[in-house]
Order: C-alpha cells, then sequence, then structure tokens
C-alpha cells in the first residue's frame, strides 16, 4: 500500500462515536443548569430592581412620617416581610419555569 | 424533508427553548465535533470536555447564529477557540495522549496502530491552525470552504496548511517505515 492510501485510511477513519447518548445527557445537563442558574440570577436582579423602586418610593414618605416613631417601625417591618415573601415567590416560580422549560 | 430543513427545524425549535430539539441537533453533530477537537488537541479527555463546552456555549448563543454556516461548522468554530485559548493559557502542548488510539483499534477497517501513532506524533508537531485545517480537511471531510469559515481564515490560507500538512504527515509515515 502507498503512503497516499496509508494516510487516507489512517486519518480518515473516526475517531468519536457515531452515537453517543452519555455524551448527549452530559451536555443537556450542563445546558439545563446554565439556563437555570441565567434565570435564577434574572430574577434575584429583578427583585433587586423591584426592592430598589420600593426604597426610593420609600424614602420620601419616611422623610414626612417622621414624627411617628412606632406606627412607622412597624408599618416599615411589615412592608419588608410582604417585600421578603414576593422576592421568594419571584424566585421560586423563575426557577419552576426554567425546570419546565 | 431534507436534512437540511430538518436541521432548520430543530434550531427554530430550539431557539423557543425546546430541550429535546437542541438534544437532537447535539445528537447528530456530536460525532463531527468530538473527531475534529480530539484531533485537533490530541487529548482525547480533554477534545470531549471542550466538546461539551462548545455544545453549551452554542445553546446559550443560539440567537446570534446567523446561519451563514452549517450548525456543526459553527460549533466546531466554537470549540477551536475553546481549545486554542486553553492550550495557550495552559501549555498544554505536551499533554496529548493516545488512549483513544488504542480504543478505535477494533474497528473493522482500521489502519494498522503504527500508522496511526506515527501520524498522531506528527499530528502533534504541526503549528495549531495548520493541525486545525487538517484535523477539519483530511480527517472529518469539512471542504476547504467550510474550515475557512470555522477557523476564520482566508480559503488560500487554509489550503496551503492542508497541503504543508499532508506533506509533513506523508514524510512521517516514510520515516516510521525506515
Amino acid at each position: 500500500m502507498d503512503e497516499e492510501a496509508r494516510l487516507s485510511r489512517a486519518l480518515g477513519a473516526p475517531v468519536a462515536p457515531k452515537r453517543d447518548a452519555r455524551f448527549v445527557l452530559a451536555v443537556m445537563r450542563d445546558a439545563e443548569a446554565a439556563r437555570f442558574k441565567k434565570a435564577s440570577l434574572l430574577a434575584v436582579l429583578r427583585g433587586a430592581g423591584f426592592a430598589a423602586a420600593a426604597a426610593a418610593l420609600a424614602v420620601p414618605f419616611l422623610g414626612s412620617a417622621s414624627a411617628g416613631g412606632a406606627a412607622l417601625q412597624s408599618g416599615a417591618v411589615g412592608a419588608g416581610a410582604l417585600l421578603t415573601l414576593v422576592l421568594a415567590w419571584r424566585v421560586m416560580t423563575g426557577r419552576a419555569a426554567a425546570v419546565r422549560r | 424533508m431534507t436534512e437540511t430543513h430538518d436541521e432548520a427545524r430543530l434550531i427554530v425549535a430550539a431557539r423557543r427553548g425546546e430541550s429535546r430539539a437542541f438534544a437532537a441537533l447535539v445528537d447528530a453533530h456530536q460525532q463531527a465535533v468530538r473527531g475534529f477537537l480530539r484531533r485537533f488537541t490530541g487529548h482525547w479527555a480533554d477534545a470531549d470536555d471542550i466538546a461539551q463546552e462548545a455544545f453549551v456555549t452554542a445553546w446559550r448563543k443560539l440567537d446570534a447564529f446567523e446561519g451563514r454556516s452549517s450548525f456543526r461548522s459553527w460549533v466546531c468554530g466554537i470549540g477551536f477557540r475553546i481549545a486554542r485559548d486553553a492550550r495557550r493559557s495552559h501549555n498544554r502542548a505536551s499533554a496529548r495522549d493516545t488512549d483513544w488510539l488504542a480504543e478505535s483499534d477494533d474497528a473493522p477497517d482500521a489502519a494498522p496502530i503504527e500508522d496511526r501513532m506515527a501520524l498522531a506524533a506528527a499530528m502533534a508537531t504541526l503549528p495549531d491552525e495548520q493541525r486545525a485545517a487538517v484535523a477539519l480537511c483530511l480527517g472529518e471531510g469539512f471542504s476547504h470552504t467550510e474550515a475557512a469559515a470555522i477557523l476564520k481564515l482566508p480559503l488560500g490560507t487554509v489550503k496551503s496548511h492542508v497541503t504543508r500538512g499532508r506533506e509533513r504527515l506523508l514524510k512521517a509515515l516514510e520515516t516510521n517505515d525506515g
């Protein structure tokens, strides 16, 4: 056999399997993890944006109502608890949507 | 329905977020992408890791795929750049292995192991772009035009890389006989 034929034979042989379910599954597992990470990050960023907007709205209110200390404190705690619940709900729904996709 | 139409349909579905469609694309093209990267890196396990990373990157950036090349070429290009950057940062030129040569020895029409060892050693001595061009065109059957798009090189440069690389590989086989 001449060198040309030997070269073609040695180089032309496939070096990876035609089908490999394990490889496909490994790629899809990583792809889903990357998508979940992105979705979670977006949810957190949206939540942070919402919190910043709420805080910006609350500052003038705090300034004008500085006289009523106790009532203001309980109101702020209640608003904070509500905000935490909303953020947790958004993160969980973002996660569920990522898993469903 | 043709293969191209099937691929276009799968890409549209994958862009909508259908993971089954993307899995079908991975299944259809993993052999070419892994084959190219195994030949290029000379390291089987690293090549498969890079191929995996290339497909995940393709999944994340699917909206940026313009369809000017085939999906297979696009992912090979992503894999090539990941592999090249990894070699630059880790200086892995000497980390080539030849385990895969022995594992593919049971193929019915396999070339003698001595020839494949000699070629693997010769491939390791080729410059990166030349080795990539040889792996694509002579190893995986890509056209010169496709290889030029993958490697982002002028067509004439790719043709020259393939011709010179082929000469050096032939010389390695001759030397191996002596």
